[in-house]
């Protein structure tokens, strides 16, 4: 699959962030879609399945690490960058033993998170059969 | 060591976590300002390098100035409170106005709030008589209930705090409302014996009712 195909979902309370986020990762060529909670997230993913997705761990109601855990659990595949302002190492070593693909801070570089992005598409096409 | 010095260094040590705690939402909330004005200069930047100057295009780069300005504005009131916060500590005892010291601490916890899905609403006499005495700690206190309220409450349910001035005291209630969860995930941070402690030292009263309404009282002078 072609990288400019790469579908990314961003899970983001902050809708400012979430938007202006998805508009600079468009003009990079990947397709965005957004959910601002995690149960949004996880109710979009029945209905299209992103290939990566870049998730924040603060939220109201289901919080991020939530998430991560079910994602892992229905569609294992997708790759999840966690994208926090928060983070401590506790969190960051709990989001690697679910696998996460990797943990990155705000305010992230936007090149930077393009290249995970691309990375962690990678990864997913070397673990799918 | 004795049991009321035991008491003592708690209290000190549970003031100490509060104050982190404020530091860490804090902290959080400054960065998602970071991170938003960061896109959005950041946008600007891209759709200059594409050279993008249409008149739909400058209207965008308006919009993004503007939402820009309104980070900053929302930044710099969390950073006043901060300030304000920070230094209800120059002194131990001091003359201010109760309404702006639970404010800025609502303003603080708001994050924290919002995380549990928890609405905290502001219902103050406006002209309440300023008091004199310990602002740090009634902070503390006020912090102490509401956290309780918090760790207990189900989403979607709202905590009230109100204020009220009455003979030569102050009054503030704490009024949650929602169901209480089946099982709270956490401790609760500060324990009764503390609270009570941290209320003796203010030389005031604390009443928790039946309905899981919390009512202190407090003197005008502390002393």
């Amino acid at each position: 699959m072609k990288q400019a195909g790469i579908k990314v979902l961003i899970v983001d309370d902050e809708v400012a962030l979430a938007n202006t986020l998805a508009q600079r990762l468009k003009m990079r060529d990947l397709q965005v879609q957004i959910a601002y909670n995690g149960e949004e997230a996880l109710s979009r993913l029945k209905q299209e399945e992103p290939d990566v997705m870049v998730l924040d761990l603060r939220m109201p109601g289901m919080d991020g690490m939530d998430v991560l855990k079910e994602v892992k659990k229905t569609h294992p595949h997708i790759q999840v960058i966690i994208l926090t302002g928060h983070g401590t190492d506790k969190e960051e070593e709990e989001a690697k033993i679910l696998g996460g693909f990797c943990f990155l801070k705000k305010p992230a570089e936007i090149e930077t998170l393009a290249a995970k992005i691309k990375g962690a598409f990678s990864e997913k096409c070397a673990k799918t059969p | 060591m004795h049991s009321n010095d035991r008491h003592e260094q708690e209290l000190r040590l549970l003031q100490l976590h509060f104050i982190g705690k404020i530091l860490a939402g804090f902290t959080h909330e400054a960065k998602n300002y970071l991170a938003i004005i960061n896109e959005s200069v950041g946008l600007m930047g891209d759709m200059v390098q594409m050279g993008k100057s249409s008149e739909k295009d400058l209207s965008e780069y308006l919009q993004i100035i503007r939402s820009v300005e309104d980070q900053i504005k929302k930044a710099n009131e969390q950073f006043r409170a901060l300030n304000r916060f920070a230094h209800r500590m120059d002194t131990e005892l001091s003359s201010f106005n109760l309404n702006e010291s639970i404010f800025e601490l609502i303003a603080l916890l708001t994050r924290l709030a919002n995380q549990k899905k928890i609405t905290l609403i502001k219902n103050f006499q406006e002209d309440l008589p300023s008091l004199y005495s310990n602002p740090s700690l009634i902070q503390f206190l006020v912090f102490s209930v509401l956290d309780e309220g918090l760790l207990k409450l189900e989403k979607d349910s709202r905590i009230t705090i109100e204020t009220a001035g009455v003979d030569q005291a102050v009054q503030i209630k704490i009024i949650p409302e929602g169901n209480v969860l089946e099982q709270e995930s956490d401790v609760p941070s500060v324990p009764h014996e503390i609270v009570e402690m941290a209320i003796k030292q203010l030389h005031g009263n604390i009443v928790r009712e039946g309905g899981g309404e919390t009512l202190i009282v407090l003197p005008l002078t502390a002393s």
